[in-house]
């Protein structure tokens, strides 16, 4: 599947993820003749696509990479979420492919193999498949209302979400989110009252891709069906100390801001 | 449509030609750089620029990744197209072993200096290139590096630069252009902030004030009243502002050239007085005995020379444990013969560098100053405990 990033300096490259989950000087951070990463859980970056959120540290960072190129250690593609002036300065000096406006650098797992078209800005992850999904927040006196998964759930079994559901073809995010409400809980909703920018939630071989919105309803009285095994609401504080899936904690925090 | 590397910025038809590589490699690496730096700061095109001013110049900072990379671009036949002058080096180019420097590193430096000439910039390796030989006029749209300069020439003289970095501000003086957005644009150079300043108006007080604002604002335009700098203090003021926090551009009432288009009645005012300054004081000095005094960051002007000259003129160096050097620009040195004549009995006068840049970590671990930027900088970059006193009280050490 192909994520559209944003184009910083051009090139072709493919390769597999070295990842930091940290922003990065490569002053320090990085040798800049045998190319090992000296932060973090260490690694080398030579010939691997390299993935970290932004760059911080010294402007000396943008010929540390010169050095690396020099070196035959360059990595073979630089990934950012958001690109600074001294990573995205080093990257074009040494002729590094770098994109960055990913959505998250969550979405790459190290030894994911990425595909980095950096002329046109986009990022592909080797099979992995992109599902994309609505996770829809009721509201009630301030409570939103949790489902909890059997265990037998084929997804994040045993854990409570939002209402959740994937996109059926043809179906707007909107259309799939007041769909999955009337067949998981029986509640008829307007709306929606808010939706956040979507969102990736990587598990295993699958991407997925998160349409959050949020249903104001004045009463409600759900009936569950065969997809979940108990409802209950709960006040937002609270739903931080439950067992939840992946998005359901970004999900809220978007929507309440 | 993608936003690939050409419809991300509205570029010319020559503009794109060079992206495209129709003039050569060094051109199109240029403006892959200004297109890319332009793209992330939200750039809609480009400018054209009158002069640049460029750092990365000291082998200490740079290392060899940089040295390599100077190599390749003199050898691509990169090529100057503005005027365009050069910051401090590590050494003073004749008098480095004065400085303790070793023959590798001097060799290595002579080398950097060599190339940025053959790019056909002009080597004065000096940060206040305003006083002598790159002096842009008010309006005129440039691409300075090192941060005291170019809050200098934004602020004092009106021109309009961004914080350059070393590579950007090569590659457009390269092309000529440079990205247009941020301080290049009417909207982002208006007040952010007034500073009500009360200080006795000695340089020194320049460099508290400069680094109390920083410790109080960080970033941002701030709106000055209450002082009236000449060059030398707006120097200074520079200098530390742009150390302690990373102000690029200030106004001051009834003095700086764009402080009267500006209302700035419903701004948040700050008061720096007595109480500010001392925190600013006690956050600069971290010693009580020292091994180096540094004088000149930014490099000494003219006035500053004939200043230091005659409070030391007839006075003695007692103390033989302690080095001076005077930092300033070769121009300079060769303007004032009898004030160097003076000077050179308590140390050495160097061009080209200072003791941010050069690398006096090998020699000295307790170094004072009468520069906040200094100040800032002796502990991060050198590794020195630092202390900050004026002048006459720096020189109570060894009198």
């Amino acid at each position: 599947m192909r994520i559209e990033g944003r184009s910083i300096s051009p090139g072709k490259a493919k390769g597999e993820v070295v990842k930091l989950n940290e922003p990065l000087s490569f002053l320090g951070g990085v040798d800049g003749s045998t190319g090992d990463i000296r932060v973090g859980d260490g690694g080398n970056v030579a010939g691997k696509i390299l993935v970290f959120p932004k760059g911080k540290g010294s402007t000396v960072g943008s010929f540390v990479m010169y050095d690396l190129m020099v070196h035959g250690k360059a990595p073979a593609a630089v990934i950012n979420e958001s690109a600074e002036t001294i990573v995205a300065t080093g990257a074009v000096i040494s002729s590094i492919p770098m994109v960055d406006s990913i959505p998250s650098i969550d979405i790459f797992e190290n030894g994911d193999v990425v595909t980095v078209d950096a002329d046109a800005g986009t990022v592909e992850i080797e099979g992995v498949e992109c599902r994309s999904v609505v996770s829809s927040a009721i509201l009630m006196d301030g409570k939103v209302l949790m489902l909890k998964r059997p265990a037998t759930c084929h997804s994040f079994p045993g854990k409570w979400s939002l209402v959740a559901g994937k996109i059926e073809p043809g179906e707007t995010p909107t259309e799939a989110a007041k769909r999955e409400i009337l067949e998981e809980t029986r509640i008829p909703v307007g709306g929606p009252d808010a939706v956040v920018r979507p969102f990736y939630v990587r598990e295993g071989d699958v991407l997925w891709k998160v349409h959050g919105m949020l249903f104001r309803v004045s009463f409600a009285d759900p009936k569950i069906n065969e997809e979940n095994e108990m409802f209950e609401w709960v006040s937002l504080e609270d739903v931080s100390g439950m067992d939840t899936v992946t998005d359901t904690m970004a999900v809220l925090e978007q929507l309440m801001k | 449509m993608r936003p690939s590397i050409l419809s991300a910025m509205d570029l010319t038809r020559e503009e794109e030609a060079i992206l495209n590589g129709e003039e050569g490699e060094g051109r199109q690496k240029a403006m892959e750089l200004v297109t890319a730096l332009g793209k992330i700061y939200g750039a809609e095109d480009l400018i054209d620029i009158t002069s640049a001013h460029l750092s990365g110049a000291s082998y200490k900072t740079i290392g060899d990744g940089g040295l390599k990379y100077l190599e390749d671009m003199a050898a691509g036949g990169a090529k100057v197209t503005v005027p365009s002058t050069l910051n401090p080096v590590g050494m003073d180019r004749t008098r480095w072993r004065e400085m303790h420097i070793s023959e590798e590193f001097a060799e290595k430096q002579l080398r950097i200096i060599d190339l940025y000439g053959q790019m056909g910039i002009r080597t004065t390796c000096s940060c206040t290139p305003y006083v002598g030989p790159n002096v842009p006029s008010m309006g005129d749209h440039v691409a300075w590096a090192e941060s005291s300069a170019l809050s200098f020439v934004n602020s004092y003289i009106g021109a309009r630069t961004n914080r350059e970095g070393g590579p950007g501000a090569l590659a457009a003086a390269i092309l000529g252009k440079t990205a247009n957005y941020g301080l290049h644009l009417d909207e982002n150079r208006k007040p952010t902030v007034v500073i009500d300043a009360d200080i006795d108006g000695s340089i020194f007080s320049y460099s508290l004030l400069g680094q109390a604002v920083g410790m109080a604002i960080g970033s941002g335009v701030p709106y000055f009243k209450g002082i009236s700098p000449e060059v030398e203090e707006a120097k200074t003021l520079c200098a530390a502002m742009a150390a302690s926090g990373s102000v690029a551009l200030y106004h001051v009432e009834g003095v700086t050239p764009e402080a009267g288009n500006f209302d700035v009645s419903d701004l948040e005012v700050i008061h720096i007085g007595e109480k500010e300054l001392q925190a600013a004081y006690d956050k600069l000095n971290t010693v009580d005995d020292i091994q180096l005094i540094a004088l000149g960051c930014p490099h000494l002007t003219e006035k500053e020379m004939h200043q230091i000259a005659s409070f030391l003129k007839g006075k003695k160096k007692v103390n033989k444990d302690v080095e001076i050097w005077f930092c300033t620009s070769a121009e300079i040195r060769d303007r004032c013969p009898e004030d160097v004549k003076i000077m050179e009995e308590f140390g050495p006068v160097l061009a080209d560098t200072c003791m941010v840049v050069a690398p006096i970590e090998g020699t000295f671990q307790r170094t004072g100053t009468n520069s906040a930027k200094a100040g800032n900088y002796l502990p991060t970059l050198c590794s020195q405990k630092a202390m900050c006193r004026d002048i006459a009280k720096l020189m109570e050490v060894v009198l």
